[in-house]
C-alpha cells in the first residue's frame, strides 16, 4: 500500500527490461508527470536514460543508436502517434508500456504498423495515477463535474486511474460510496464494471479481509480546503528558491512576512472558530472585524464569508446578506463574490449527506464536550477535517450503512484492513495529514488517500467554479429538483 | 501474465498478440521485398554491357511479364494520355506502366548493394554483409571499361534499371535498413567505451578499496606496490572516463550544420552523467601508506600482534593449568574410589580390571589433549567402578567426566572460534579478547585491592603518590610487557601471588608501585590512556600518523574531482540536482515542511492564554490529536502535558450528562449509542479516577 513505490516499481521494471544502452523515454503530457513524481533524474540517468521526449513532440531527431522505452496513456491520440512512429522509426527498438487497459484492436493496427520488426515489448503497466507521497494519489484534474454531475471524459479517466492505482497495489476491493452524491455512486458503478469485465487482471490471492474502496464527494465537507493550509499553498513559491542552506531561513523568513502582512494569524484563528465552534454572534463580529482590516486581502475576507456561509446557512439570525456587502464595501471583485454563493451551492447543507457543524449523535457531543472542558491547544490547527471522523467510523465498523452503502449484495463482517479513499473534487493536503495520522496510530490498518486532484483553497474554488454551480438561477432550481427527486 | 517479476504490481503482455499480428503484416511486406530484390538479381545477373539491347529487353520481359500497352491510355502515376511522343515504359521489376517523367532508375551499384546484401543476411544473421564494396567494385570496373559504348545507345539500358516509383520507394527503404545496419555513429562508439570503463571501475574500485585499508591497517596481505599499480590504473580509468565523456560533449560542434538539439542534450546528459559517476566512485577512493608510512604501520602491527600472540598465549596456558589442577584434583579422588557393577555408556568396553586408566586405540590416537585423555580414564573409571558394583562412586565420576566433558567442548568451540578468528585475522576481536582479559583480571585486581584496602589507609592518598611513577615514560613498554606475561604465564593462584604483600604491607606507596600490574591498572584517569592504551590500541596512533599522509597522498584523487571546473559547472546548472531534493522531500512527506516552519508564526501561541488554562487529556486519547501543534512530535509533547487534570467538578457533570444520554439512548432503543456512550462513560470515570489518584 505505498503508491510511490508502485509506481516507481513500474518505471524500474521497464528501464531493466530494455537492457544496456542508451536510452530514450517516450511519454505523453499525463505520464510525464507520473514519471517525474518517482524518479529523480539522476538516478534515472544511472539507468542510462539520456533522453525524455514527448511521443507527440514534432522535431524529434532519428537516433538510430538509442532504445526507446515509450510509456504512454492508452489514448487514441497516443495510439496514432506511436503508429506514425512505427512506420518511420526513429530509435532502433522500443519497448511500449501502457499505463492502462489497452483495446486488442489498438494492439492490432500498432502491431500492423511495426513492418521493420522494431518493436520488442508491448505491457500494460498500470502506473495510471499520480503518486503524491506513498499513501496519497492524485489525477491531477481540475473541474471533474459539471453541476453534480460527472463530465464524461472526467469520469472515464478517473474510472481508469482508480481501477489502475487498485491493479497496481494487486487490491480488488469491495466498494462504499457516499450516498449523499450522485457522482461518487457513478464512480463506484464504472470501477466496479471494469473489475467485472477485467476479471481476469483482479484475480489476486485473496485477503482474510478484503480491501474496502470508500469513494467520498467534495461537497460533503467544502469546509476543509477553505481553511489556510498556509505552508502548502505556497509551497510552489518556495520551491523555486534554490540554495538548500538559505532555503529553510528564507522559507520561514517569507511565511513570517505573508503571515504578518496578510494579517494572517487573525484570520485562520477566525477561520478555524468558524469550522469548529458554534458561537454565531462572536463568529459574526469576528469576520466583520477583520473585513475592515484593510490588510487582510480581498481572497481572505471572501474565504471568511465563504465559511460563515456555509456554517450558518440556516442559522436563525444568519447576516449573510450584511457580510455581502461588507464585500462590497470592501472593495472585494465581484468574481470572489459570486463565489461565496458559489460554494454555498457546491457544498451548502442541502448538498451534504452528513452533518458538518453540529454534531448530532452522541459519541461527537462529548467529544465536543471534552474539546470545551480542555480548552484548545493551538487554536489554528483546531480543526479536523470530515475525513477523520468518517474513516474513523469506518476502522471501527461504524460507518453508517445508510449514508455509505456497499456496491453490490456482499458487506465486509471485518473491520477492514487495507481502505482506499478517494474524493471526488479533490482531497487535500490536510486531509492527506489525516491519513499519514492514522495510519500511523492504527495498527492492521493501511489507508490510501486519492483525489481527482490535490486542492488548496484557490484550485478548489477553480474546481466550484468549474462545476458550473456559480449563478444561484435556473440551474439552483434544476439542481434542487434532482436532488429532491433523488431521495 | 498478470504479475511481473521484481514488482508486487500487476501487468499485462500483449506481445504474443503484437507478434501474432505482426507476422502477418511482415510475411506479406517481407515478400514483396524479397519479390523485387530476387528480379533485381535476375536482372543483373548477366553481363548487361556486352549484351545487345534486344537481348537485354527479352530477358528484362522474361523476369516478369509486362503489362500490356493498350490496357493502359494513361500514365497511372501522373494520368497523362500516352501518345507518339508521350511513351510507355515498363517497369522491369513489376511490369508497370509509366511515362518517362514518372520513370526511375536504379543504378547496377545499387542494384548490387541490395542484393548482395539480402544474400549475405540470408546466409549469416550474425554478420551483416561484410563488404558489399567488393561485389560491385568488380562490376563496376566492367561498367567503366564499356560506358563509352553505353552512352551511344539511347535505348540501352546497360547499367541502370527502369522501375516504377513505388518498387524504387521500396527498394530504398530497404537500402536505408542495410546502411543502418552497417553504420555505427562515432557516439555509440565512444559510449561503449566509456560503458566499458564504467565496468571496470564498478570492478577494480572495490578490489582497491579492499587493498587499501588493509594495507593502512599495517597488514601484510597486499602489497604496497601491487596497490599502487592499482591505484593508478583505477585512476587512470577516471581519466579515460573523463576524457571520453567529455569527447562525446563536444561531438559534432564543430560541424556544419551543427547536430540536432536533441543529438547535443544527450551528448551533455551522458557527460552529465558520467561526471556524477566519477564524482561519486571518486569519493570511496581511499589513499595509501608511503612506504615509510608503511614501514612504520607494519612494524606497529607486528608489535601488536606479538603482543597479542603473547596474551593469547598465556591466556591459553593459564586455562590449560587450571584444568590440569582441577584434573589432577579428580584424577587424585577417582583413584581412591572403588569397584561398581553396573555399566553404562555407549564407548566400547573393556575388562575391567581395577580403576587404573585403559590405555586403548583410541587413548592413543588422542592424548595429545590432556582434557580428552582424562575424560578416556574417568569413562574406564566408570567402567570399573560399575563392574564393581559401587553406585555412589560411580555417580560422583560421572559427575565429574560430564564436568570434563562441558569443559572440552567448550574449550573445542573455544579453538573453533580462535582459528576463525585468527584466520580472518580480526584484530578487534582479538583486541577484546585481550581487554576482557585485562578486565577479568582487573576484576580479581580489585577484588584483591578490596581486601588490600582494608589494611591501607587512604586510598585518594595512594593515586597521587603513585602518579608520577606511573608516568614515566621509559618505564611503558616494559611494565606493559611484563604485565602481559605476568598475566599470562601465571596461573590463577600464582597471579595473585605479587599482589599479595600488599596484604601485610603497611606502607601504602610501596603497595602500589610495587607490582606494576596493579598500579597499572588502578591509575588515574590522566596518565592511564597514554600507557595504557598508547602501545596496545594501534588505531589511536594510526590516526595520528595517517592525518598528515593522508593531506600527502589525497592530492590525486582530490584533483581528480576538481580536475574539471566545467564538470562542476555542468553540475551545477543542471536544475535537477537541487530539485531532486525538494522533490524527494515532497514526495516523501509534505507535512515535514509545513510544519517545520509552523511554529515560527505560531510561536506566540505558546503564551496564549487559553493554553495555560487548558488541561489536556491522557495520552493515547484520541480526542487529543487535533489540538496537538505538532502532529509529529505528539508522542513526546503528549507525555508530560498529559498530566495537568481536567476539573473535576466538570467531569462529574459531563458523567452526569452521559448517563443522561445513555437513559435516553436505551428509551429509544439506539442500542449502538448505548455501547458507544458506556464507553465514553467508562472513559470519563477513568478520567476521573485517575485525577484523584493524582492528587491524593
Amino acid at each position: 500500500m505505498n503508491v510511490v513505490f508502485a509506481v516507481k516499481q513500474y518505471i524500474s521494471k521497464m528501464i531493466e527490461d530494455s537492457g544496456p544502452g542508451m536510452k530514450v523515454l517516450l511519454m505523453d503530457k499525463e505520464t510525464t508527470g507520473i514519471v517525474s513524481m518517482v524518479y529523480t533524474q539522476s538516478e534515472i540517468l544511472q539507468k542510462e536514460v539520456y533522453l525524455f521526449e514527448r511521443i507527440d513532440s514534432q522535431n524529434r531527431e532519428i537516433m538510430k543508436h538509442l532504445k526507446a522505452i515509450c510509456f504512454l496513456r492508452p489514448t487514441k491520440e497516443n495510439v496514432d502517434y506511436i503508429i506514425q512512429e512505427l512506420r518511420r522509426p526513429k530509435y532502433t527498438i522500443y519497448f511500449i508500456y501502457f499505463s492502462n487497459v489497452i483495446s486488442k484492436s489498438d494492439v492490432k493496427s500498432l502491431a500492423e504498423a511495426d513492418e521493420q520488426e522494431v518493436v520488442a515489448e508491448v505491457q500494460e503497466f498500470y502506473g495510471d495515477y499520480i503518486a503524491v507521497n506513498p499513501h496519497l494519489f492524485s489525477l491531477n484534474i481540475l473541474g471533474c463535474c459539471q453541476g453534480r454531475n460527472w463530465d464524461p471524459a472526467q469520469l472515464s479517466r478517473t474510472t481508469q486511474g482508480l481501477t489502475a492505482l487498485l491493479l497496481s497495489l494487486k487490491k480488488c476491493p469491495m466498494i462504499r460510496y457516499q450516498l449523499s452524491s450522485e457522482a461518487a455512486k457513478r464512480l463506484a458503478e464504472c470501477v466496479k464494471q471494469v473489475i467485472t469485465k477485467e476479471y481476469e487482471l483482479f484475480e489476486f490471492r485473496r485477503t482474510e479481509v478484503p480491501p474496502l474502496l470508500l469513494i467520498l464527494d467534495r461537497c460533503d465537507d467544502a469546509i476543509t480546503p477553505l481553511l489556510n493550509q498556509a505552508f502548502v499553498e505556497n509551497y510552489p513559491q518556495f520551491k523555486k528558491m534554490s540554495g538548500t542552506v538559505s532555503k529553510h531561513v528564507t522559507v520561514v523568513g517569507e511565511l513570517s512576512r505573508l503571515v504578518s502582512e496578510r494579517n494572517l494569524l487573525e484570520v485562520s484563528e477566525v477561520e478555524q472558530e468558524l469550522a469548529c465552534q458554534n458561537d454565531h454572534s462572536s463568529a459574526l463580529q469576528n469576520i466583520k472585524r477583520l473585513l475592515q482590516n484593510p490588510k487582510v486581502t480581498e481572497f481572505d475576507a471572501a474565504r471568511l464569508v465563504m465559511l460563515y456561509a456555509l456554517h450558518y446557512e440556516r442559522h436563525s439570525s444568519n447576516s449573510l446578506p450584511g457580510l455581502m456587502m461588507d464585500l462590497r464595501n470592501k472593495g472585494v471583485s465581484e468574481k470572489y463574490r459570486k463565489l461565496v454563493s458559489a460554494v454555498v451551492e457546491y457544498g451548502g447543507k442541502r448538498v451534504r449527506g452528513s452533518d458538518l457543524f453540529s454534531p448530532k449523535d452522541a459519541v461527537a457531543i462529548t467529544k465536543q464536550f471534552l474539546k470545551g472542558l480542555k480548552g484548545v491547544e493551538n487554536v489554528y490547527t483546531q480543526h479536523q477535517p470530515f475525513l477523520h471522523e468518517t474513516l474513523d467510523h469506518l476502522i471501527k465498523g461504524r460507518l453508517k450503512e445508510n449514508l455509505y452503502p456497499y456496491l453490490g449484495p456482499s458487506t465486509l463482517r471485518d473491520r477492514p484492513q487495507d481502505i482506499i479513499v478517494f474524493v471526488i473534487g479533490g482531497a487535500t493536503y490536510e486531509e492527506a495529514l489525516t491519513v499519514y495520522n492514522l495510519n500511523r496510530t492504527t495498527p492492521g490498518v493501511r489507508i490510501v488517500l486519492g483525489g481527482t486532484t490535490v486542492h488548496n483553497t484557490k484550485s478548489f474554488l477553480e474546481e466550484v467554479l468549474a462545476s458550473g454551480l456559480h449563478s444561484r438561477s435556473k440551474e439552483s432550481s434544476q439542481v434542487t429538483s434532482r436532488s429532491a427527486s433523488r431521495r | 501474465m498478470r504479475t511481473c517479476p521484481g514488482t508486487n504490481s500487476a501487468v499485462r503482455s500483449h506481445l504474443s498478440d503484437f507478434k501474432k499480428h505482426r507476422a502477418a503484416r511482415i510475411d506479406h511486406y517481407v515478400v514483396e521485398v524479397n519479390k523485387l530484390i530476387i528480379r533485381l538479381e535476375k536482372l543483373t545477373a548477366f553481363d548487361r554491357t556486352n549484351t545487345e539491347s534486344a537481348k537485354i529487353r527479352a530477358i528484362e520481359k522474361s523476369v516478369v511479364p509486362w503489362v500490356n500497352d493498350q490496357d493502359v491510355p494513361f500514365c497511372p502515376d501522373c494520368g497523362n494520355k500516352f501518345s507518339i511522343r508521350n511513351r510507355r515504359h515498363h517497369c522491369r521489376l513489376c511490369g508497370s506502366i509509366m511515362c518517362k517523367k514518372c520513370m526511375e532508375l536504379i543504378s547496377l551499384p545499387l542494384a548490387n548493394k541490395l542484393t548482395s546484401a539480402s544474400k549475405e543476411s540470408l546466409s549469416t544473421h550474425t554478420s551483416p554483409s561484410q563488404s558489399p564494396n567488393s561485389v560491385h567494385g568488380s562490376r563496376r570496373g566492367s561498367i567503366s571499361s564499356m560506358s563509352s559504348v553505353s552512352s551511344v545507345l539511347d535505348e540501352k539500358d546497360d547499367d541502370r534499371i527502369r522501375c516504377c516509383t513505388h518498387c524504387k520507394d521500396t527498394l530504398l527503404k530497404r537500402e536505408q535498413q542495410i546502411d543502418e545496419k552497417e553504420h555505427t555513429p562515432d557516439i555509440v562508439k565512444l559510449y561503449e567505451k566509456l560503458r566499458l570503463c564504467m565496468e571496470k571501475v564498478d570492478q577494480k574500485a572495490p578490489e582497491y578499496i579492499r587493498m587499501a585499508a588493509s594495507l593502512n591497517a599495517g597488514e601484510t596481505t597486499y602489497s604496497l606496490e601491487h596497490a599502487s599499480d592499482l591505484r593508478v590504473e583505477v585512476q587512470k580509468v577516471y581519466e579515460l572516463i573523463d576524457a571520453l565523456s567529455k569527447k562525446i560533449l563536444t561531438l559534432g560542434l564543430n560541424q556544419d550544420p551543427p547536430p540536432h538539439p536533441s543529438n547535443l542534450r544527450l551528448q551533455r546528459m551522458i557527460r552529465y552523467s558520467a561526471t556524477l559517476f566519477v564524482q561519486e566512485k571518486l569519493l570511496g577512493l581511499m589513499s595509501l601508506p608511503t612506504k615509510e608510512q608503511f614501514e612504520e604501520l607494519k612494524k606497529k602491527r607486528k608489535e601488536e600482534m606479538e603482543r597479542k600472540r603473547a596474551v593469547e598465549r598465556q591466556a591459553a596456558l593459564e586455562s590449560q593449568r587450571r584444568l590440569e589442577e582441577r584434573q589432577s584434583g579428580l584424577a587424585s579422588r577417582a583413584a581412591n574410589g572403588e569397584v561398581a557393577s553396573l555399566r553404562r555408556g555407549p564407548a566400547p568396553l573393556r575388562k575391567a580390571e581395577g580403576w587404573l586408566p585403559l590405555s586403548g586405540g583410541q587413548g592413543q590416537s588422542e592424548d595429545s589433549d590432556p582434557l580428552l585423555q582424562q575424560i578416556h580414564n574417568i569413562t574406564s573409571f566408570i567402567r570399573q567402578a560399575k563392574a564393581a558394583g559401587r553406585m555412589d562412586e560411580v555417580r560422583t565420576l560421572q559427575e565429574n567426566l560430564r564436568q570434563l566433558q562441558d569443559e572440552y567442548d567448550q574449550q573445542q568451540t573455544e579453538k573453533a572460534i580462535e582459528l576463525s578468528r585468527r584466520q580472518a585475522e580480526e584484530e578487534d576481536l582479538q583486541r577484546e579478547q585481550l581487554q576482557m582479559l585485562r578486565e577479568r583480571e582487573l576484576e580479581r585486581e580489585r577484588e584483591q585491592f578490596r581486601v588490600a584496602s582494608l589494611h591501607t589507609r587512604t586510598r585518594s592518598l595512594d593515586f597521587r603518590e603513585i602518579g608520577p611513577f606511573q608516568l614515566e615514560p621509559s618505564r611503558e613498554p616494559r611494565t606493559h610487557l611484563a604485565y602481559a606475561l605476568d598475566l599470562g604465564s601465571s596461573p590463577v593462584p600464582s597471579s595473585t601471588a605479587p599482589k599479595t604483600p600488599s596484604l601485610s604491607s603497611t606502607q601504602p606507596t610501596r603497595v602500589w608501585s610495587g607490582p606494576p600490574a596493579v598500579g597499572q591498572e588502578r591509575l588515574p584517569q590522566s596518565s592511564m590512556p597514554q600507557q595504557h592504551e598508547g602501545p596496545s590500541l594501534n588505531p589511536f596512533d594510526e590516526e595520528d600518523l595517517s592525518s598528515p599522509m593522508e593531506e600527502a597522498t589525497t592530492g590525486p584523487p582530490a584533483a581528480g574531482v576538481s580536475l574539471d571546473p566545467s564538470a562542476r559547472i555542468l553540475k551545477e546548472y543542471n536544475p535537477f540536482e537541487e530539485e531532486d531534493e525538494e522533490e524527494e522531500a515532497v514526495a516523501g512527506n509534505p507535512f515535514i515542511q509545513p510544519d517545520s516552519p509552523a511554529p515560527n508564526p505560531f510561536s506566540e501561541e505558546d503564551e496564549h492564554p487559553q493554553q495555560r488554562l487548558s488541561s489536556p487529556l491522557v495520552p493515547g486519547n484520541p480526542f487529543e490529536e487535533p489540538t496537538c501543534i505538532n502532529p509529529f512530535e505528539m508522542d513526546s509533547d503528549s507525555g508530560p502535558e498529559a498530566e495537568e487534570p481536567i476539573e473535576e467538578e466538570l467531569l462529574l457533570q459531563q458523567i452526569d450528562n452521559i448517563k443522561a444520554y445513555i437513559f435516553d439512548a436505551k428509551q429509544c432503543g439506539r442500542l449502538d449509542e448505548v455501547e458507544v456512550l458506556t464507553e465514553n462513560l467508562r472513559e470519563l470515570k477513568h478520567t476521573l479516577a485517575k485525577q484523584k489518584g493524582g492528587t491524593d
